[in-house]
């Protein structure tokens, strides 16, 4: 009975408190990625030709989100029978978000233009122990792009 | 060359659907694959443990796993006196013994195990304010023995408990396996609350057999239904093993109105020999 209560308070704020984080972050995310929308990132490592001269440098941007009591518990649930585990989905999708803001962040602090051969890595922390609340980071890398003149590219 | 970083529409990488209709499908579908499985189980476990013989039953627990009696001789000679006269009314099989012992701690209970063997704790006994309710206690525990109640439970017990630990294995989770876990021992209970309803009617039938009438039953309902009262948690009646006191004093009168019972007759005290020792049994401790 009393394993329940304290089960369904956990639950509870789990749900309602993370939720409410979840959203504001979501809020935040689109809003920042709509400011930093003409800094273009690309997928490519070959710089275009009429890129050069321009200057180059690592950028990075790096999070950690940790999994809610009630994302954990519904994920849990989902390992029984499969499926989409959509309770940490929105969670990679924004801690992806995130790092790439922070990484674009760095790079428009240091007046680049581009973030060439962008990549990002996950990485789950706290797994192994059993019953413990998991986390998940994301790695965003790439080269920062700096041109020494006007772009010739059109930023979207 | 052209080349933008367009706005993704959102919904694509996340799901926009609202996590309390997973978490619902989710709980819902599982418990009900859990609860129906078990249910299925159950009733096989049932149907299959009443084909062991009693005799392995009583083999079973000759190692000396059940307590000892720590009570007082003459306590558990007078409870045995009973039990041997309710054996007949009860109608059971031939190969079935009976067992009384007395345990002298202040728990309020007497319960029915394996081989026939009833345990009346000190703490009921001296609730009880009637030899009627406390017939009434024996006949409900000996028709449990009667109905193979305890092995059906253990068989039960042994079949889900495995079905339980490989769910909760599978799923890794700690709290998912406290839930399924739970879901198991809710769906087991209303077995046992079934049972208790079973053994009712039998030890009702078989105390008016003896007595001529049902006086006292429902004092002893009503004790057991204060004793409800006082526990500080007091869950409801979905986690309880036994129905609640209310209902059985209704279950009582329905059965007595439908094989005209009477509830009205003679008052037998517990001799007052009886009452002495074990009052005293409880001074030592």
């Amino acid at each position: 009975m009393f394993d329940l209560i304290v089960f369904l308070v956990l639950l509870l704020s789990g749900f309602v408190i993370g939720n409410l984080v979840e959203r504001n972050h979501y809020r935040s995310i689109i809003r920042r990625e709509a400011q930093l929308r003409n800094l273009l990132l690309i997928a490519s490592k070959k710089l275009p030709d009429e890129f050069m001269p321009c200057t180059t440098r690592m950028v990075a941007g790096n999070v950690v989100i940790s999994v809610d009591f009630f994302k954990k518990f519904v994920a849990g649930l989902r390992s029984l029978i499969g499926g989409r585990v959509s309770s940490y989905e929105s969670l990679i999708d924004r801690a992806r978000r995130e790092a790439l803001l922070r990484m674009r962040e760095e790079a428009q602090k240091a007046g680049a233009q581009y973030v060439f051969n962008v990549k990002t890595e996950t990485t789950s922390l706290y797994k192994g122990k059993r019953g413990a609340i998991g986390s998940v980071e994301v790695l965003a890398y790439g080269t920062a792009v700096t041109l020494a003149n006007q772009p010739s590219m059109k930023a979207g | 060359m052209e080349y933008s970083n367009p706005e993704i529409p959102e919904g694509i990488n996340a799901s926009k659907e609202n996590p309390l209709k997973e978490f619902f499908l989710l709980l819902g579908g599982i418990g009900a694959c859990i609860a129906a499985t078990i249910i299925i189980l159950s009733l096989l476990a049932g149907r299959l443990a009443v084909y062991i013989p009693f005799s392995t039953e009583e083999e079973l627990v000759a190692g000396g796993i059940l307590p000892e009696d720590e009570g007082n001789p003459e306590v558990s000679a007078y409870l045995q006196g009973l039990v041997d006269d309710l054996r007949d009314e009860l109608e059971a099989p031939e190969d079935m013994h009976f067992t009384v012992h007395y345990l002298n701690s202040d728990t309020e209970n007497a319960y029915a195990t394996l081989g026939g063997h009833i345990y009346m704790f000190r703490g009921l006994l001296e609730l009880l304010p009637n030899e009627n309710a406390l017939l009434l206690v024996l006949a409900h525990e000996m028709a449990h023995i009667k109905h193979r109640h305890p092995i059906i439970a253990m068989g039960r017990g042994v079949v889900i408990g495995l079905l339980l630990a490989s769910i909760t294995g599978l799923s890794g989770d700690y709290f998912v396996g406290q839930v399924v876990n739970s879901t198991g021992l809710v769906t087991l209970l209303a077995f046992n609350r079934d049972q208790e309803r079973e053994a009712d009617a039998t030890a009702l039938a078989a105390v008016a057999r003896r007595n001529g009438h049902l006086a006292g039953s429902e004092d002893l309902f009503k004790i057991l239904r204060d004793l409800e009262s006082r526990d500080p948690i007091n869950p409801p009646e979905f986690l309880r093993t036994h129905p609640f006191g209310n209902h059985r004093i209704e279950n009582v009168r329905e059965l007595a109105q439908q094989n005209h019972w009477n509830l009205e007759g003679g008052i037998i005290e517990i001799p007052p020999q009886i009452q002495k020792l074990v009052a005293e049994s409880e001074l030592p401790q």
